[in-house]
């Protein structure tokens, strides 16, 4: 259906339904009537060697036929060879300029004699029209919402100007390589938040209302409906856009994963390269800081208190008449990316970032937030995979079976068998996890998974009573019961970038054998890695095999110690906390798992202290009874914990004075 | 800082050291407040404005210029004697001024080259800030400084409040005003990141890379961003060192900057002895 182009009385022409689509040469129209609504009309324009946001009147001061290249650091207008009005990606300016402007006065007071006035600046808002609201941008006006008129105190300057504010968004068909709205969840479709949205063709736009205003302002334009190739080449477009951008962060758990990094050697590196300029901060569409300066008259009777945009970067921001709270520029840079990424969510329900770039593109000396991210949180899971899987036959009276396909006997009273048959969730199991394993008639018994494979898991098993016995006499073709994998694992994602310690003896590096071997699967990403190891006699080491491979072939410094040595024994002889006690090692940057008796540990953690280790990167393993591994027989109970369910893992800091204290 | 009104009507003197008198001209120049200020103000010594002199005490002193002669150093000591609120503005005073170029050269080598009667100047080997010889109550930065600034200080004065001086970024006031980022935009290499502001962030308006005339600001780093004008522009050593080398080269930690990369430019005939590395493009005869 064509409509005329001619422009008509509202109300006259048949509806559209669906998008409708405006010629190229009819752009004007809808400025116009934007105008004559009494809106001032901001959108882009080329100045400066950039494309900003600026007061239009025409069409002829969009940027035609211009796009702009964004790299870290780096921005530059080229040429596209078309006649694209909106060829380009977000640009130095946001829009938050006019919705929440870098300075507005609040209070003017005066002083005289013994008396004190205050006067509120009333908040007044010109009408305005913001022409060419990227999806992100709209986003960002969402965030903005939420902090500054979303809670219980308000912000009425904010309000008042935003209410007087008609959003032309604009989709995007092109992107910048700094984008990375498809992570964020906030582009590049434009979804919501706007009053009428346009997609650019060669030929014209296509038109849609997202408001009752943005239809009756649709309603006033010379449209006629877009046809269906229109409407498909256009979702095309959108999605081509999307698929280029790719995913660059992904944020599955990246709330918790950052602020788990809060000692992450990164941010002093980081901040080596920040010059804390704060430009990422108010090139930010979302970063609402603020402060107050005071001006008064020279007779000192009247004053004016002004809000002015500020930056958590700047020394200042943190200041109290003792010094700053955030002294170093590491502090500032760990406080800008925890809020926008992470507190903001527990502040206020949603991301900080709307993955605009700005702050990538505009950072003068390059810094990708994207990079920092990725390296302090990183998102890809270590294999076996960090997040743990669904376990099978939760329940305590269930059990699936599994086949021994191979035993080894690691020493006189220890065994390793190898299962298969297993259901898929135990190959998917993480580091530290363990099995409920049962044989009829014996009770079920905890017993930690020492090795996972693609089709079945190890499980290494010391015969210390009539249960674990049995299962040590287990013969190939033998079935056993299993429940798991159950419990919560090494943080093994927390080791990557770091120097890791491992600090164990006897059966003790049975639960820390896969964190072992997801480390040689990946050794780039670990610093120095340190295995201390002992046992009670050379006979009485497991995995001798696997030791030998590691330290002579994979690069983990290997260091055993026994407490009573044969004639054929030429290493250390001692208990291995003595040895990692005269070791020389630097804490520093280092994280430690340890698992062996409590005693043991606990002198573990203190040597580790000692060497400024933070409790919470000291990991330790508790053996408790358990029955159910689920939390729910009671048995494994430890002050709030249940070691079977909030375990066996723990950190020194997570449990407090109740580690290693008697009768707990 | 003051924290009361200094005095009911501060007996305020303008003095100067080494200085070309542009920042005491910013005083003059305050044509809307002026009469306001000579009501609120004792204005008892300043040669640019009035032959009056006086010998103090002050109230409120601004001291202009860098010390720079021999002379300079008891009469900067006998100046704070007699004042209660002492304020440095400008470059050479707050920082030495350009004239502290010459602290990496050779002083006589520079008197022989520049006078005909060398005999007859005595200066010292550096030029150096106020506040490396007396306490400093205050700083007005830049070259000259800022007319805004100047009124904040003397509001400040009178009603006994902490002067709002901010020590930011210069480029925390090109994004407040929308200028675009020249660094960024055009790869022109700017001090804006390292400079504290106060300007107005005039230069980077008008196209322009700043040159840090307002000095550095806290915590600036300096080295940073060396780092990544070598690595990202590919820029020589010296011509970064160079950037640094302006009216606050003598300020740490631009002044470690030009220690290292060179780029103090020296005066024919003399030699770099400081830097690192001599300046290549020095020792034109």
């Amino acid at each position: 259906m064509v409509i005329s182009a001619s422009r008509s009385p509202r109300g006259s022409r048949p509806a559209i339904e669906g998008p409708g689509f405006l010629a190229r040469a009819d752009l004007q129209v809808l400025f116009d009537l934007l105008r004559e609504d009494g809106r001032r009309l901001i959108g882009p324009t080329v100045s400066d060697g950039s494309i900003i946001y600026d007061d239009i009147t025409s069409v002829d001061q969009l940027p035609r036929g211009w796009g702009d290249e964004q790299s870290p650091g780096r921005y530059r207008l080229r040429r596209r060879g078309d006649e694209r009005l909106f060829g380009y990606v977000v640009g130095p300016t946001a829009w938050k300029k006019w919705t929440f402007p870098a300075l507005i006065p609040l209070t003017r007071s005066t002083h005289d004699g013994h008396k004190v006035s205050f006067e509120p600046e009333q908040a007044t808002a010109p009408k305005l029209a913001f022409l060419g609201a990227r999806a992100c941008e709209l986003a960002a006006l969402g965030v903005q919402d939420r902090v500054l008129i979303g809670t219980e105190f308000i912000d009425p300057d904010y309000m008042v100007r935003r209410a007087n504010v008609f959003v032309v968004a604009v989709q995007c068909t092109t992107s910048a390589s700094t984008c990375f709205c498809t992570s964020m969840g906030t582009g590049p479709e434009v979804t919501e938040g706007f009053d009428l949205s346009l997609t650019e063709l060669d030929a014209g736009f296509l038109v849609d209302a997202g408001t009752p205003a943005g239809r009756a302002v649709l309603e006033r334009l010379p449209l006629r409906a877009a046809t269906a190739a229109e409407q498909y080449g256009v979702a095309a477009t959108v999605a081509a856009v999307r698929a280029r951008i790719g995913d660059p962060v992904p944020t599955d758990g990246l709330h918790d994963r950052l602020l788990a990094q809060l000692d992450h050697p990164r941010w002093a590196q980081v901040a080596e390269r920040c010059i804390t300029c704060g430009n990422c901060t108010l090139a930010c569409p979302t970063c609402f800081c603020t402060t107050l300066t005071q001006t008064t008259d020279l007779s000192g009777e009247t004053a004016l208190a002004s809000r002015s945009w500020d930056s958590c970067f700047s020394p200042g921001f943190a200041k109290v008449a003792g010094g700053s709270f955030r002294a170093r520029p590491r502090d500032r840079y760990r406080q800008w990316l925890t809020h926008k990424f992470a507190t903001w969510w527990d502040q206020f329900g949603t991301s900080g970032c709307v993955g605009c770039g700005r702050c990538i593109t505009w950072c003068p000396v390059g810094i990708d937030v994207r990079d920092e991210l990725n390296a302090i949180a990183p998102p890809v899971p270590l294999s076996p995979e960090s997040r743990l899987v669904e376990p099978v036959a939760a329940t305590p009276n269930e059990f699936v079976t599994a086949r021994v396909v191979n035993t080894k006997a690691e020493t006189a009273d220890t065994t390793t068998l190898t299962l298969t048959g297993v259901d898929p969730a135990f190959s998917h199991g993480s580091t530290g996890q363990f099995a409920m394993v049962a044989l009829p008639g014996f009770p079920p018994l905890p017993i930690s998974i020492s090795r996972f494979l693609t089709d079945g898991i190890e499980l290494t098993i010391r015969g210390a009573g009539p249960a674990t016995k049995a299962m040590c006499a287990l013969q190939v073709g033998d079935q056993v019961g299993l429940r798991g994998p159950l419990g919560n694992n090494w943080p093994l994602d927390r080791a990557v970038g770091r120097d890791l310690v491992i600090v164990t003896g006897g059966i003790g590096l049975a639960p820390l054998r896969p964190v072992l071997h997801a480390i040689v699967a990946d050794r780039r990403r670990f610093g120095d890695v340190k295995l201390f190891y002992g046992a009670r006699t050379p006979a009485d080491l497991i995995y001798r095999d696997e030791l030998e491979r590691w330290g002579k072939r994979d690069g983990i410094d290997v260091s055993l110690t026994v407490d009573r040595a044969g004639p054929d024994w030429s290493g250390r002889v001692g208990i291995v906390t003595h040895l990692f006690d005269q070791a020389v090692w630097d804490g520093s940057n280092m994280i430690a798992f340890v698992c062996g008796p409590e005693r043991m540990m606990q002198a573990a953690s203190t040597t580790l202290a000692g060497r400024g280790v933070s409790a919470s990167r000291i990991h330790v393993t508790l053996e408790r009874h358990m029955e159910c591994g689920i939390g729910l027989c009671g048995h494994c109970q430890m002050g709030k914990y249940f070691v079977c369910r909030d375990g066996p893992v723990f950190s020194i800091a997570q449990l407090g004075d109740t580690f290693g204290r008697e009768g707990i | 800082m003051a924290h009361a009104p200094v005095a009911a009507r501060p007996r305020v003197g303008v003095v100067k050291f080494a200085s070309c008198d542009g920042c005491q001209l910013t005083l003059l120049d305050l044509e809307d407040e002026l009469l306001s200020v000579v009501e609120h103000f004792d204005i008892v010594d300043f040669p640019e404005a009035t032959s009056a002199r006086s010998a103090g005490p002050y109230d409120v002193l601004f001291v202009e210029g860098s010390v720079s002669e021999p002379a300079h150093l008891e009469r900067i000591v006998e100046l704070r004697r007699r004042t209660r609120f002492l304020v440095t503005i400008g470059a050479c005073a707050t920082a030495g001024g350009i004239q502290a170029l010459r602290n990496w050269g050779d002083h006589d080598a520079f008197r022989l080259g520049v006078y005909a009667h060398p005999e007859w100047i005595a200066s010292l080997a550096r030029s150096t800030p106020v506040s490396e010889h007396v306490t400093v109550d205050a700083e007005l930065r830049g070259c000259p400084i800022d007319p805004g600034q100047l009124v904040e200080l003397l509001t400040a004065l009178t009603t006994g409040r902490r002067p709002q001086l901010r020590d930011e970024a210069v480029c925390m006031e090109c994004k407040r005003s929308g200028v675009v980022c020249v660094m960024v935009s055009k790869g022109i290499p700017c001090l804006g990141q390292v400079t504290q502001t106060g300007c107005g962030a005039i230069c980077p308006r008008f196209g322009r890379g700043c040159y840090g005339c307002f000095g550095p600001r806290e915590q600036a780093n300096a080295a940073g961003l060396t780092r990544h004008l070598q690595m990202a522009g590919d820029r020589p050593r010296e011509e970064i060192g160079r950037l640094f080398a302006g009216f606050t080269a003598y300020s740490e930690p631009f002044r470690s900057m030009v220690t290292e990369l060179g780029g103090a430019r020296t005066g024919r005939g003399t030699t770099t002895t400081t830097a690192a590395e001599p300046a290549p493009r020095g020792g034109k005869a």
